[in-house]
């Protein structure tokens, strides 16, 4: 079997678990109270960082935007803990991936978002374990 | 490895997946990925220790219906998850909230207030949100003593005694927990607390006027019902009851360094002074 083929199984795997489970997530705040529902963005760019942390893990993409200019997102997922418990790992996103992106923007306008999904180029998704109840399902 | 084969292999991974992260409650074989299915046998029986008391050493996590974003029966709201709702007294499952701590508790799921739930600062979540927060736990049980561990950042001893509370003047966050066995059941009795961490993150409320008393009763080697009674005469007309089960699991703590990177709190802090600002133009 192909790695190719072995990584999009374990994809499809996380995949249906994500979509057919409850898992707890890991918020520690109320994202209502930073993320605003009104907001909802969808963003392509290329990955800079990922930073396993806690309490929550982030990914840091590069969006070019419309006139050009490049703007470093900061987007938040759950806690390091529950991505490795989701089965995330290191070498799921290494820098220059281009990933597609939804959630919802930080109420404060910067560029932070509290993400659910994330798309990569080929169609995989690895979702976010957002505490957003929509973020539970594709 | 064939084609077929491997598409056996990503379906068995995805069942094994899916059935471990489903509220069982047998226990899983260890998995780094999340864990592997629970089997399909009856529930193993309740473990003792030496001297007889139930033995309930192992990694938990509550079935908690999120709790942690209510403790009411209520439908999701935007960014708040829904909650199955765990209130078993009063009967019809509605916390009997005094006027003004209901106007408070709805006055806490708004935005502005989001920067004042201590755990949104990294502080622990108190007597019993620490049970329902959304992380697993580990009890451990040296002669004497029952010790929970919490991944999110808080353990608590609970010391088996019939010792009385600590002064009065002290209040903790935990507060003072003494603990005794009837039967199979672990009764912890809590006051002194501090009365600044909120229930949950919809901030359901209680004060440091609270006296809580928990039952721990192990219903096989895999599962705990867990109930607590809070009497808070301050903000309720009468003493409250929640209940649900704890789940033994296969897994282990891992490290929760939550003050690693908390860069939530001025985000949250911004939309605070936000409100504050533009209420105090109004005025």
């Amino acid at each position: 079997m192909s790695k190719r083929m072995n990584t999009t199984l374990i994809l499809a795997g996380l995949l249906a678990a994500t979509v057919a489970t409850a898992v707890p997530v890991l918020a520690h705040h109320s994202f209502a109270a930073e993320f605003d529902t009104n907001k909802p963005v969808k963003i392509t760019g290329k990955l800079t960082m990922m930073k396993w942390a806690n309490p929550h893990a982030w990914i840091y993409i590069d969006v070019v935007g419309a006139d050009g200019k490049v703007t470093n997102w900061a987007l938040e997922t759950s806690a390091a803990n529950s991505l490795l418990r989701r089965g995330w790992r290191k070498e799921d996103l290494p820098a220059g991936t281009v990933l597609v992106v939804e959630g919802w923007q930080a109420r404060n306008g910067s560029p932070t978002a509290n993400i659910t999904s994330v798309t990569f180029q080929d169609g995989k998704r690895l979702f976010a374990g957002s505490s957003n109840p929509a973020a539970r399902e594709p | 490895m064939k084609r077929s084969s491997a598409v056996l292999i990503g379906i068995m991974l995805a069942g094994t997946i899916l059935v471990a992260m489903a509220p069982q409650p047998g226990v899983a074989q260890r998995g780094n990925r999340g864990g592997a299915a629970a089997p399909a046998t009856p529930p193993r029986p309740i473990r003792r220790m030496p001297d007889g008391k139930p033995d309930l050493t192992g990694m938990y996590q509550a079935d908690a219906g999120g709790s942690n974003y209510g403790l009411e029966n209520k439908p999701g709201d935007g960014l708040i998850p829904g909650s199955r709702g765990v209130v078993v007294d009063p009967p019809d499952g509605i916390l009997p909230y005094q006027p003004w701590a209901r106007a408070e508790r709805n006055e806490r799921v708004l935005p502005h207030r989001g920067y004042d739930d201590s755990t949104a600062h990294c502080f622990m979540g108190g007597v019993p949100r620490a049970l329902y927060t959304p992380s697993p736990f580990q009890i451990i049980q040296p002669p004497g003593f029952v010790l929970l561990l919490f991944e999110r950042m808080n353990w608590r001893q609970l010391e088996i005694s019939d010792r009385p509370h600590i002064a009065d003047d002290i209040r903790l966050w935990n507060g003072d927990s003494v603990a005794r066995w009837e039967g199979d059941t672990l009764v912890v009795d809590t006051k002194n607390m501090n009365g600044q961490a909120w229930l949950n993150e919809v901030g359901d409320v209680m004060t440091h006027d609270a006296k809580i008393v928990e039952r721990f009763t192990p219903v096989s080697g895999d599962r705990i019902t867990y109930s607590a009674t809070v009497t808070d005469m301050l903000a309720y007309t009468r003493p409250w009851t929640i209940q649900m089960n704890l789940n033994r699991q296969d897994d282990e703590l891992l490290e929760a360094a939550c003050h690693e990177d908390n860069g939530d709190l001025p985000h949250l802090k911004d939309v605070r002074d936000e409100y504050r600002a533009k209420n105090k133009k109004e005025k």
